[in-house]
């Protein structure tokens, strides 16, 4: 323990010299060896401000969380390294780490719309230290100094799983109709599911790749894939990464452009966007949630939608025919709901469930959420654990609960704290799966609708889950 | 930008959410439309979308008090109304619904969904007279609407005339094949005439015919329920007139096990013959049922109840068979109020409900 008054010196020295990394690094190491982790930690952001890639204030900073009973995983994940975090171009290690991250995570836009609106409140209901948190942070918000903290955190601590992603995660937001993009991905980048991957290589992408053994059998290559499965569970991604399998590039139609082409002339704008993909061939296709647009067209009320899915119908089977190098790929969580025209022979004939992401899935959804939070001492694999039957939307989701929960607890004390492994499980623990609704109407459609054994893998999977 | 440029782009976003909530997604229509009404406040049918939007998302009295802004906008509007009173009957004011029905039905007395919104007020305010003559006055301005058919078999149903209703559903089947709210009603009109089997039939045609909407196949679940209550009850009833038998004819033990043997027996035989003749949905519906843990410690209670009544009525001697027969009673009926209280409460309320999800056909809140 280092007496008081070295201490205060020093604390004098550094206020007179704030930009003296050594001597903030020397006060840093006093103060943590007098039991003063906080003031240490501050001191640490402070110098990697100033010098981000300073190895040994990073090394005592994950040492500093260690010692507050924060315990890095076991081997999944070693604390972050100054190697790592320093290194600006990928070493083998980081760029056999962060594809992974990047490929699970979830397209935001394949997510329930709702759940990123309003983070609920940290703590359930019962949960008396979040609600005395609350209650605290309520106390101290006013007079919380908010730019300090932010100052303090951004770009200070380093996160768990920082490396170089920007090749994995490109273009993931950018996204835009009516823009061919190349993607970027391919299967590889999709952390687990390897059900899925199988599934997808067998239906759609074996043939792609071989031509001459396509043409030796007479496969054709008319009809597209439908991709179903409950929301947020990373159909758009999947759908990105079959494209960059094919090597060829992407062109993405969300629920937003759909519902502008119902409201201008639909015709003309369903055929502007297959003419744009034929121009780029070879080019994948994909519509997101094409419920929306080839709902069974007894439900559609208003007449621009009914001819929306005629004009869809048309050109689909223009695609077919000519075979101008258009994949045509499309997602819903909802296949029940779609027009059967859509899905005869030569249209979206093939189907493909993605169910909710399975453990190496799951780890990498929280590795990708978290990479660029203050973390410390997470153990991926008891998260997946405690998460399954969770989707990537709300692993998305425990990751800001825990987020806030640290936050408010940052707010409560006055300053700020890394967010450790028992916020992600109180936060886990706290947050629902959302995915409850939609396994009952599968359940329905399993039990009752499942004419000709279009559904049976989502019954095999129901069974397994002893669902029905 | 110029004012028709203005109006052009009111309209455009207006059918952009119109368009939104013919697919149900009222949470993004809420979205648009709260930018639209604050930079719009004057626009009543932005206004009347916004109250469509908060009903579709279960928003009830923010739909009340959007479509009351609407109708401050444009008094001599019913569309308002119709959304005001919808969202008012959600809410439990029914008092209030039928008002505002009346006066859609005031300003639009030619609108045949004015008339099915006062029909449907009515019936939640118990009043059947009043809805029968409503219906009865939409499919005189609409004969060949489903919706308004659906209605008035619904109306029928609640006056317990069976035949009208079954009449009215099966009109609306033939004007809408897929009218899964009119498979429903068929269903509970089936119960009513203790036809478990039929209505089972009609339920799993209409969780079929929608299967995003799970009152159907909760209605199946409910029957089924059902179905295994009664059986406890007619098992208990047989019971308690057996046990008497030793006190009246004297008879040995041996046939008085036998007689309680056979009573299980019959009783398992005659649910077996009543699950045999059910749809292969339902009969694999019955065994998830019967694993369930409430289902067999329900069942555990009846039987172990009145086995353990036949026991102490079979072993006692003669003697203090006055003493041992009430209270071998008492276990027997104990047993029953057990084991029903168990399977209410996996059942919750035990009575198939009508469809009130969003996927299946309701009296129009959309503009005609």
């Amino acid at each position: 323990m280092e007496p008081e008054p070295v201490l205060e010196s020093l604390r004098n020295a550094v206020a007179a010299m704030p930009d003296d990394v050594p001597l903030r690094l020397h006060l840093a190491t006093l103060l943590l060896r007098a039991g003063q982790r906080d003031e240490a930690v501050r001191h640490l952001g402070a110098v990697l401000q100033r010098d981000p890639g300073n190895g040994e204030a990073l090394a005592m900073l994950t040492a500093s969380a260690e010692v507050t009973g924060q315990h890095p995983a076991p081997s999944a994940d070693p604390p972050v390294s100054s190697e790592r975090t320093v290194a600006p171009a990928p070493d083998s290690a980081s760029s056999a780490v962060v594809p992974d991250a990047a490929a699970a995570s979830p397209d935001p836009a394949d997510g329930d719309p709702d759940r990123g609106a309003a983070a609920p409140p940290a703590g359930s209901p019962g949960d008396d230290t979040a609600d005395g948190a609350r209650r605290a942070g309520d106390d101290v918000t006013a007079s919380y100094d908010w730019s300090q903290a932010e100052a303090e955190l951004r770009d200070v601590l380093p996160s768990m799983f920082v490396g170089d992603a920007g090749s994995t995660s490109a273009g993931l937001d950018e996204a835009r109709a009516y823009d061919a993009e190349h993607a970027g991905l391919t299967l590889d980048d999709v952390a687990g599911m390897t059900e899925v991957k199988k599934r997808l290589e067998a239906a759609f992408l074996a043939p792609m790749r071989n031509p001459e053994l396509r043409k030796l059998y007479g496969k054709s290559l008319r009809g597209g894939l439908l991709l179903y499965g409950p929301p947020g569970c990373g159909k758009t991604f999947i759908a990105r990464a079959v494209a960059g399998e094919l090597g060829a590039r992407f062109i993405t139609v969300s629920f937003a452009d759909l519902i502008d082409m119902f409201v201008g002339r639909s015709e003309r704008n369903i055929h502007e966007l297959f003419e744009v993909a034929r121009r780029n061939s070879p080019c994948v296709l994909f519509l997101d949630e094409v419920d929306a647009i080839g709902q069974k067209r007894s439900q559609l009320r208003n007449t621009p939608m009914r001819s929306a899915v005629n004009q869809l119908l048309l050109e689909l089977d223009d695609v077919a025919s000519d075979n101008t190098g258009v994949f045509l790929l499309a997602a819903t969580n909802h296949p029940w709901d779609v027009d059967s025209a859509l899905r005869r022979p030569g249209r979206f004939d093939r189907t493909l469930l993605v169910l909710p992401p399975d453990g190496p899935a799951r780890e990498g959804v929280f590795r990708y959420h978290l990479r660029e939070r203050p973390v410390a001492g997470i153990d991926l694999a008891k998260l997946a654990k405690i998460t399954d039957g969770y989707s990537g939307a709300d692993i998305a989701h425990i990751c800001e609960t825990a987020a806030e929960r640290a936050l408010l607890d940052s707010v409560q004390r006055g300053e700020p704290r890394l967010i450790g492994q028992a916020d992600l499980e109180a936060a886990a623990a706290e947050v629902r799966p959302s995915l409850g609704t939609w396994f009952d109407t599968a359940r329905n459609v399993a039990l009752f609708a499942n004419e000709g054994g279009a559904y049976d893998d989502l019954v095999a999977y129901l069974r397994k889950r002893r669902l029905i | 930008m110029t004012e028709t440029g203005d109006l052009t782009e009111l309209r455009q976003e207006l059918a952009r959410a119109a368009t939104m909530l013919d697919l149900g997604r009222y949470d993004e229509a809420s979205n648009l439309l709260a930018r639209v009404v604050s930079a719009e406040p004057g626009s009543s049918r932005a206004w009347c979308l916004f109250a469509r939007a908060h009903l579709g998302a279960d928003r009830y009295q923010a739909a009340v008090d959007a479509a009351n802004r609407a109708a401050a906008i444009e008094p001599a509007e019913e569309w308002p109304h119709r959304l005001a009173s919808n969202a008012l009957m959600h809410l439990g004011n029914h008092a209030e619904a039928l008002r505002a029905a009346a006066e859609s039905r005031r300003l639009a007395p030619s609108y045949w969904q004015t008339h099915v919104c006062v029909a449907q007020a009515a019936l939640a305010a118990s009043q059947p007279a009043l809805a029968a003559a409503a219906a009865a006055e939409a499919r005189r301005l609409a004969p060949n609407e489903p919706d308004v058919h659906f209605l008035s078999g619904k109306v029928a149903l609640a006056r317990s005339d069976l035949d009208g209703a079954r009449t009215h559903q099966e009109r609306a089947l033939a004007l809408d094949p897929a009218h899964s709210g009119a498979m429903n009603e068929l269903g509970r009109i089936r119960l009513r005439r203790h036809d478990t089997v039929g209505a089972i039939k009609h339920f799993i045609n209409a969780a079929r015919t929608t299967p995003g909407e799970h009152i159907y196949s909760r209605n199946i679940d409910v029957v089924i329920l059902r179905t295994l209550s009664r059986m406890i009850y007619i098992f208990v009833l047989v019971a308690l007139i057996m046990l008497w038998i030793p006190a009246v004819a004297h008879i040995d033990r041996f046939p008085f096990a036998v007689g309680f043997g056979v009573l299980v027996a019959g009783t398992m035989a005659g649910f077996t013959i009543l699950v045999l003749r059910m749809p292969q949905e339902a009969r694999r519906l019955v065994r998830r049922t019967l694993r369930t843990r409430r289902v067999v410690t329900a069942l555990a209670v009846a039987l172990g109840g009145v086995a353990a009544a036949f026991a102490a009525v079979a072993f006692v001697p003669s003697a203090e068979l006055p003493q041992t027969l009430p209270i071998a009673i008492i276990v027997t009926i104990a047993a029953r109020m057990a084991a029903t209280a168990r399977l209410r409460s996996t059942a919750g309320r035990n009575q198939p409900g009508p469809p009130v999800g969003r996927n299946q056909p309701s009296p129009p809140i959309g503009r005609g």
